[in-house]
């Protein structure tokens, strides 16, 4: 591999890492996990440079790679495992492909999206970025989350749902212009 | 549950939450032959889900949140949103596996709700950030690519540059052994691992390896312990049922541990944490610290370091201060390991990863170790990395932040004038030169404006330090200019956060005990003013 190639590399991760670990995670993927998958589909696809054929899609090849991960997922012994289970895992590759735009949109436009979504974020009002960080930034549990916020933790869990449901409306909305 | 039971049973004791595993496998049996039986089940718990979330509604308290996300709606149950965060078990999967069956169109939404609950991770969390996430497969590449030569060059420093002073033993075998030395289960820490050394010079305490300088109120130890005689540890195995105690080695280096916790002290100084939470710090420049488990190894020039390793099939490491070198111990596979960041070694995978920053695990064992303890009020002591903000609790909390554990103050830093053994006001002053000299430690204590709503709420604290304080700072144009001469490594957050901090001349008081070690304040909140103190105490 010569420097052009490492060259390419590094601009094609800073392109695909948030898409590919938006897609990682869309197949079942334990949180915990996402990212060892993704950085593990980036090293396989580095040691496997020279088999790229540069007019291929590059984040369509990283996705076949991190789709080849996921599956031997289930192969391993249980406590090895870094999916969340084997039966979700299943349905989740096995309609990969329904519909078929489905996988190329979990992928792509990883870097928009990621912009959108900060800028929709930046709008949200105070406690809802609290609850956001309190679930993201320090990972506590619903449980956590509710005795910080006064609510039960299914109230949480319908929070964030809600929130999730409102940034992805907003992050939708900003691409919109974009991809038209 | 008996085997002649019925579909029907099965589902009912499901339903009731009085399902087992053996239960929820034959029903899952059942289901899996009988399409209707599995959209029946699926309609029942979602039915159940309503209900429970349409009984439970009445105690979503925070109505303006609650307006802030009406919505639709939700298309997807808990057992949903347990899958998206990540706490769904194998069998609450299965009831949406059962679930998404039947509808395509949700398996597609529930991947979208995947894609995007891991990308607001990514653009909330700067541990999981773009930044973040780059550099992570930037080290673990160098890694696993076989190009770090991490282990060679600490192996040759090692040997070069540390020179064992006489009467220590060398520690046995290299530091970056087999696990095969380390242990097969236990997670294992060593600290001032270099050398074996004696910490109590008295015959009485001669085996002593180790000695507790600092415990909490409800330290307890288990009675088939090691004892612990006159504070002093000697080899043998320790169990500490709660409490957290602080050893002090012979190399000035520091170990505090969180119960419940099982550790070995060892003759060679080493110790070994089969279970629990164990933060060390360095305070010997000359001497690294090296904390090993049966996953991980962190060691090198790291001034704080922690592990936890309750769980029984990882163990995690945070660097808290100073960067060292990581290594997974089965493999001799190593690479750097910088301030901020965690790691968590997967005993079952014997493989590193990156895992988010996040102290809070630790937050017992660093009250401790900080050197300051409360007595009065609402005092949090802020984990190391925090950035100076708002609390997240009530107003009226004080904070307490460790700037910098360790630095030696320039010659012209000036303090504020206290009186000590009474209360007094903070009143505008001329200031004077801090008188001392050696190292010193930097904390600043904080309360956060109000809302506005408590504008005359006083608010008291009373706080004693380990050292004595020898300046405190509390004008702002003293703790502007004091900033980069403690060498605070907290980041301020929020505009014109300099321009309203210190305290509100007559109105907030302080007092410093005649030992000089409590520090008592009496603080107006008020609604726009930042009350700032920074303490200095001598470490030597």
């Amino acid at each position: 591999m010569d420097s052009d190639d490492r060259e390419l590399f590094v601009e094609q991760v800073r392109e695909h890492h948030a898409g590919l670990r938006g897609f990682v995670r869309a197949l079942g993927v334990d949180p915990l996990w996402v990212d060892d998958v993704a950085q593990e589909a980036f090293i396989v696809a580095y040691n496997r440079l020279d088999e790229f054929d540069k007019e291929r899609d590059f984040g369509a090849w990283l996705r076949g790679i991190a789709r080849n991960l996921v599956i031997n997922e289930r192969r391993k012994d249980a406590r090895r495992k870094r999916i969340l289970s084997d039966n979700l895992t299943d349905v989740l590759l096995s309609t990969s492909s329904y519909p078929e735009d489905v996988e190329e949109e979990m992928g792509d436009q990883g870097l928009a999206k990621m912009n959108a979504l900060k800028f929709c974020i930046k709008d949200l009002p105070e406690k809802s970025l609290q609850m956001l960080k309190a679930r993201y930034e320090e990972e506590s549990s619903a449980q956590a989350i509710a005795e910080d916020f006064s609510m039960n933790p299914p109230a949480v869990r319908k929070a964030l749902e809600r929130l999730r449901t409102a940034l992805r409306k907003c992050m939708e909305e900003r691409l919109a212009p974009a991809s038209a | 549950m008996k085997n002649e039971s019925t579909p029907e049973d099965l589902l009912q004791s499901l339903l009731h939450d009085e399902a087992d595993d053996a239960v929820a496998s034959r029903l899952s049996e059942c289901a899996g032959n009988d399409p209707a039986l599995a959209r029946r089940i699926g309609e029942e718990l979602e039915f159940s889900e309503m209900l429970r979330q349409v009984l439970l509604e009445g105690d979503f308290t925070d109505q303006k949140l609650e307006s802030v996300l009406e919505s639709d709606a939700l298309e997807c149950g808990d057992l949903v949103a347990r899958v998206v965060d990540g706490s769904a078990t194998t069998f609450e999967c299965d009831q949406v596996v059962k679930h998404l069956w039947e509808n395509p169109e949700a398996t597609a939404e529930l991947k979208r709700s995947l894609a995007v609950d891991e990308w607001i991770s990514e653009a909330v969390s700067e541990s999981k950030s773009g930044e973040a996430f780059v550099e992570a497969l930037e080290t673990r590449m160098w890694a696993e690519t076989r190009q770090d030569h991490f282990v060679e060059d600490l192996t040759a420093r090692l040997e070069d540059e540390i020179d064992p002073p006489e009467n220590v033993v060398p520690f046995p075998g290299s530091w970056i052994a087999p696990a095969a030395q380390v242990g097969a289960v236990a997670a294992a820490l060593a600290i001032g691992a270099f050398f074996a050394v004696q910490v109590l010079p008295s015959s009485s305490k001669a085996l002593a390896v180790a000695s507790i300088v600092k415990s909490s109120s409800d330290v307890s130890w288990a009675k088939d312990s090691t004892q612990v005689q006159d504070g002093a540890l000697k080899s043998g195995r320790y169990q500490l049922d709660s409490g957290v105690v602080s050893l002090k080695f012979a190399s000035g280096n520091e170990m505090t541990v969180e119960g419940p916790a099982v550790f070995d002290v060892n003759d060679d100084a080493t110790t070994f944490v089969h279970h629990g939470v164990a933060l060390a710090r360095r305070q010997n420049a000359d001497m690294g610290i090296s904390l090993r488990s049966k996953g991980l190894s962190v060691s090198d020039s790291a001034q704080l370091v922690g592990i936890d390793a309750r769980s029984e099939t990882s163990t995690d490491a945070i660097m808290f201060e100073g960067d060292g070198g990581i290594c997974l111990t089965e493999r001799g596979i190593c690479r750097e390991l910088y301030e901020m960041e965690a790691v968590k070694a997967d005993l079952g995978r014997d493989k590193l990863v990156d895992i988010p920053y996040n102290p809070h695990a630790f937050a017992k064992a660093w009250e401790l170790l900080s050197g300051v303890e409360k007595n009065m009020g609402s005092v949090r002591i802020e984990m190391p990395g925090s950035k100076v903000g708002p609390s997240h609790e009530d107003v009226g909390e004080v904070q307490v932040y460790v700037e910098n554990d360790s630095f030696r103050p320039e010659a012209d830093m000036e303090v504020d004038k206290i009186s000590v053994g009474e209360f007094a006001s903070a009143e505008t002053n001329s200031g004077q030169a801090l008188q001392t000299e050696g190292d010193l430690r930097s904390y600043l204590l904080q309360l956060w404006p109000s809302d506005g709503s408590a504008d005359d709420e006083e608010v008291e604290a009373s706080l004693t330090f380990d050292h004595p304080v020898v300046g405190v700072i509390y004008s702002s144009d003293r703790l502007a200019s004091s900033d980069l001469s403690v060498g605070s490594a907290i980041t301020h957050v929020g505009d014109g956060f300099n321009d309203l901090r210190g305290l509100d001349s007559g109105n907030d008081s302080l007092l410093l005990s005649k030992d000089r070690k409590t520090l008592n304040l009496k603080l107006k909140g008020g609604a726009s003013q930042v009350d700032q103190v920074r303490v200095l105490v001598a470490l030597n």
